[in-house]
């Protein structure tokens, strides 16, 4: 590879002509320090390699990220390189658009890669997308809170009852913050709910064995999660800003103290430890609260993989790769770590953090990372494979919404479900 | 008549003139409207490229379909929001515009306070209110916390949320409405009212007896430019005030869809808000049309000859 | 009863100062929240977010940051590429159709205009998904296959103009207008033929007919439709959100929300410096052309 690159970009000089740099156009969902995180790595691989120029992309959201690269590929206008959500991983295989990472020519080592990560971007058999920021849930505790109401912050709760028993203590308290606990109003939640207690979202082994044509939003272990989120909502222990999936706002709730617990991704270990910290009031991780009497099967990797897309020159397919690879290398995913919380995805870096002794001396990362290592191998936890995975999002979102409206848990969920089975049905029928 | 005595006879000058208006409305309204008719009848996903025919079965979704409970909302909360727009913005403006048209000093002050805002956009206005009634770092919640004690959630409740999106959408087109009124106002003559006071009319009675009356024909205008409004032109207050939500209370069973969910809103979110769904969306922009289709023949109906003079087309 | 009457014309004190009030509460409620906005964007950051209303100094800073570093530089700079096109053709286009059905002996002339005030029901925004594919999809490769997609114009849009992204599908679009054919044939039809048969007698041509005496004799509807058409595309927001998918093409209405989802938290300084800046092009265009404006409307609604 290098080699080559020498050699046509000597050949650019013999010709001598101002040779255009090939670009290597890379749509991403992130803002602010993150994208700029991915600037500064595309600007060093940029200047390493001469011939390619790498163009970072950002876009508003995730389902953003997808729809526009999807249309630009329609349009004849493919970018080379596409960050997709975890849930979009079905959809970007289903469409054709895309070419598996490990058939591009040249060699792709996946064995540096952590398993639960490289299973989810596994599809019967092939490696499709190559791992980039990997998260999943934890909550976050308001210490000053905890002290307040009575409680060992060192001892934070693990279940749904412990969580509503910590709430009627800083209840007693005489507590005056708005809430008790909040989170975005967010499907992936739920998802991670589900995993804890080793319950499949679909049939057909959760989509892997074969396309899912049923979800499960009314068995048992979906009914504890609605239920605990409705008792949490009548107490007045709940809180969100009325949007769905608004991490941001959830939060700004908790980073302005009004609310002693906040479940929220990985990714925001950074910022809400520091926030914490300059607050006086330290904020620490916990394990995520399961249902009551689960067995803690584990959680589902979060976050989003990076796509090539077909359409674009063979030679950029694999500049795009080696860009990839450069920007995921052990030392990369180190400060991508550091910078964010997420996951390093590679074993490689996270033993160098471990040797340098990160994870002892910043416990609230650790946690978190611990829950992933714990996780118990099993369809629940390799997480689902849906087409319209991000439309069943909306719809359990908005079955949750109306159950904090006052609907019936049991309602909600039948039509949850009835819907999603819709749009199962609806997207399957295009096979 | 003057129809029929034309002053220039070149056929090919008369063509040349009209076909840039012309093809440039076969081609961005006939053709996309009739394409809202096909797709209509088409399962589409963007993401797969895939199109499958399938009748009328979009239409069948959005009226007896699984999703017909939420479509019902969305059209009643529509009508809702839009009567609330139209009648409570009419009555302010032309209070306003009443008042403006007073003859005192400064009045001519007062007035280009009033319609400055005329080219206020739903965006603009849209953001502004989400900072002013931002629940954690708005200044009306500051303000409440220092005087009440309280803190509402304006974009959690659902009856707040949709008070408040009315409440923005009347705000931004105050300007708007404010300016026609006065301009009509302005052309009303003053010794009319003056000969009603003689007759011994009180204010109120002039006001129902003169100037109401007078005013009626700009009222019609306003009327069916605000509900076009109201429809269509409030979706970027919309999308950064609430983007549709929350939903309404189960009690009222006004859970199927956000609140503030209208239309058009509901239309961008099922064509281009992910699921990328264009033939259900274009379904709703064929229920759409006829709307729109109803309303013009009503408008053309009692309105007369009166000017259609709204921003559109 | 003389009383009554004085009173009308001249009003007590008390009643003056009852209307100066009132005035004064209406003012606030119309233009409190753009004060409210324009006080935030001078504030410093971190007075912003709290109840202070007490005006800053950092105006200039969160405009600038605004600027350059949220990009409002170049929603803007897209937004008066495109209100400036759309406001000129459109004018434009409208003028000379106007004038083709006044001045001009067309067979089916009411067929023609009818056509043309039909396209009223058809607002933009529900067309946005038929419009879509249409502007978006790629061009067709050849020419069989634009003439198969003539021949089959009610199979779903197989080819486009291939313009996302681009400013002709946000300017393209919108040159005609039934508005404005509708109001230049009003204006035109209250012209006196006298003038134009002066100038036919002159020997004036077509073009110089519409330069020399049409043009001057419509100033205030030309200003009405401008301002209309100017405010319109300036504000819009649907259209330009989905069709637009690049920040470097976006317009600035769109802008303002890509400008608060920015980043973890909002920076609302910067946020309410924007919303004022975009507000200003399309206020000075409505105060420059106010008196047209008021006049050019007040002509056409008397017929």
């Amino acid at each position: 590879m290098k080699r080559l690159t020498i050699v046509i970009s000597l050949l650019a000089l013999l010709v001598g002509t101002a040779y255009a740099q090939t670009k290597i156009d890379f749509f991403e969902a992130f803002s602010g320090p993150r994208q700029q995180w991915i600037q500064d790595r595309a600007n060093e691989w940029n200047k390493q390699n001469p011939n390619y120029e790498v163009v970072v992309t950002p876009k508003s959201s995730y389902r953003d990220t997808l729809n526009s690269a999807i249309l630009a590929a329609r349009q004849g206008n493919p970018p080379a390189l596409v960050q997709i959500f975890e849930v979009g991983s079905q959809q970007a295989k289903d469409s054709g658009l895309f070419v598996p990472v490990g058939s591009i020519p040249g060699a792709f080592d996946t064995s540096d890669y952590i398993k639960p990560v490289l299973d989810y971007y596994t599809i019967d058999g092939t490696v499709n997308s190559i791992p980039f920021n990997s998260s999943n849930a934890v909550m976050y505790v308001n210490n000053a809170l905890m002290t307040k109401a009575g409680l060992d912050p060192k001892n934070p709760p693990k279940t749904y009852s412990g969580i509503i028993k910590a709430c009627d203590a800083l209840r007693a308290a005489g507590d005056t913050t708005d809430s008790c606990i909040t989170f975005a109003l967010h499907s992936w939640f739920f998802e991670q709910w589900m995993a804890e207690q080793n319950a499949p979202m679909a049939n057909n082994g959760n989509g892997r064995d074969g396309r899912a044509t049923q979800v499960l939003l009314t068995s048992q272990p979906a009914l504890n999660i609605v239920n605990w989120i409705k008792e949490l909502n009548d107490k007045g222990y709940y809180t969100y800003t009325g949007k769905l999936e608004d991490w941001n706002g959830s939060e700004a709730i908790f980073l302005q103290g009004q609310s002693m617990f906040h479940i929220d991704s990985t990714s925001e270990v950074n910022t809400i430890t520091k926030a914490g910290k300059d607050g006086g009031w330290i904020a620490t991780t916990a394990e995520l609260p399961i249902a009551d009497g689960a067995d803690r099967a584990g959680v589902v990797i979060g976050g989003a993989s990076v796509w090539i897309m077909k359409g674009v020159p063979a030679d950029v397919q694999q500049a795009a790769r080696s860009f990839i690879e450069y920007m995921t290398n052990t030392d990369n995913m180190i400060s991508w770590h550091k910078l964010t919380g997420y996951f390093p995805v590679r074993i490689s870096s996270i033993n160098k953090l471990d040797q340098a002794g990160w994870f002892r001396d910043n416990p609230n990362y650790a946690v978190a990372f611990n829950q992933l290592l714990q996780t118990k191998s099993s369809t629940a936890t390799a997480g689902a494979l849906m087409g319209p995975y991000p439309q069943i999002r909306t719809i359990i979102e908005e079955a949750i919404q109306k159950v904090l409206n006052g609907a019936s848990v049991d309602s909600a969920m039948n039509q949850a479900e009835q819907l999603a089975n819709q749009a199962l049905q609806q997207y399957n029928s295009n096979f | 008549m003057r129809e029929g005595t034309p002053v220039f006879r070149s056929r090919t000058t008369a063509w040349l003139l009209l076909v840039p208006t012309l093809v440039i409305l076969v081609i961005f309204l006939y053709y996309p409207a009739a394409q809202s008719f096909v797709l209509s009848m088409y399962r589409s996903n963007l993401i797969l490229g895939t199109r499958k025919f399938i009748g009328l079965d979009n239409f069948r979704e959005l009226f007896t379909g699984l999703l017909a409970p939420m479509y019902r909302q969305v059209v009643l909360q529509s009508i809702v929001f839009s009567a609330a727009v139209v009648i409570l913005g009419l009555a302010i403006s032309m209070a306003f515009a009443m008042l403006a048209n007073q003859k005192v000093t400064g009045a001519r002050f007062y007035r280009l306070l009033l319609i400055w805002p005329f080219a206020l956009s739903p965006a603009i206005a849209g953001t502004i209110f989400s900072f002013l009634f931002n629940p954690q770092v708005g200044a009306v919640n500051h303000f409440l916390r220092m005087t009440l004690g309280i803190a509402p959630r304006w974009l959690d409740n659902p009856i707040l949320a949709f008070s408040l999106v009315v409440g923005a959408a009347i705000w931004k087109e105050l300007g708007y409405n404010i300016v026609f009124y006065l301009a009509a106002l302005q052309n009303i003559p003053g010794e009319l009212n003056e000969a009603a006071a003689i007759d011994g009319a009180n204010a109120w009675q002039r006001f129902r007896s003169v100037t109401l009356p007078l005013l009626s024909p700009m009222t019609f205008f306003l009327v069916f430019t605000n509900v076009a409004y109201a429809f269509f032109e409030v979706f970027g207050l919309i999308d950064i005030l609430t983007k549709g939500g929350p939903v309404g209370p189960s009690a009222l069973h006004l859970d199927n869809a956000g609140l503030t969910t209208t239309m058009i809103y509901r239309m961008y979110q099922d064509g281009f808000g992910g699921t990328g769904s264009l033939g259900f969306a274009g379904a709703q922009g064929v229920v759409l049309l006829f709307l729109v289709a109803g309303i013009t023949v009503l408008q053309f109906r009692y309105g007369g000859r009166n000017v259609h003079y709204g921003g559109g087309s | 009863m003389a009383t009554r009457t004085a009173s009308a014309r001249q009003r007590r004190p008390k009643t003056r100062w009852l209307i100066h009030l009132l005035l004064i509460v209406s003012c606030l409620v119309v233009t409190g929240p753009i004060l409210f906005a324009l006080i935030k964007a001078t504030q410093p950051t971190t007075q912003v977010i709290s109840a202070s209303l007490i005006p800053g100094a950092q105006l200039w800073h969160n405009v600038s940051n605004a600027w350059v570093q949220a990009d409002l530089g170049i929603y803007m700079r897209n937004s008066f590429i495109i209100a400036f096109a759309v406001t000129f053709g459109k004018t434009l286009f409208s003028l000379m159709a106007g004038m083709a059905l006044v001045y001009f002996r067309i067979p089916f002339k009411p067929v023609v205009f009818g056509f043309i005030l039909l396209t009223l029901m058809m607002p933009t925004q529900v067309l946005i998904v038929g419009l879509f594919d249409l502007v978006s999809k790629q061009a067709p490769p050849t020419w069989q296959a634009l003439f198969s997609w003539i021949a089959h114009p009610l199979a779903p849009t197989p080819y486009g103009f291939n313009w996302s992204n681009s400013y002709w599908a946000i300017i393209v679009p919108f040159l005609a207008s039934a508005t404005g054919v509708f109001l230049f044939r009003q204006h035109f039809m209250s012209i006196p033929l006298s003038l134009a048969d002066a100038a036919k007698i002159d020997g004036a041509g077509p073009l110089r007919f519409l330069m020399s005496i049409l043009v001057p004799m419509s100033t205030n509807t030309i200003g009405a439709l401008a301002v209309i058409q100017f405010v319109y595309v300036w504000n819009q927001y649907l259209w330009p959100l989905v069709i637009i998918r690049r920040t470097d093409r976006q317009v600035v209405q769109v802008g303002l929300n890509l400008i608060i989802s920015q980043g973890q938290d909002t920076d609302w300084g910067l946020v309410m410096a924007g919303a004022i800046v975009a507000l200003i092009p399309p206020l000075i265009v409505f105060m420059l052309l106010q008196e047209q404006f008021m006049r050019g409307f007040a002509l056409s609604s008397e017929k």
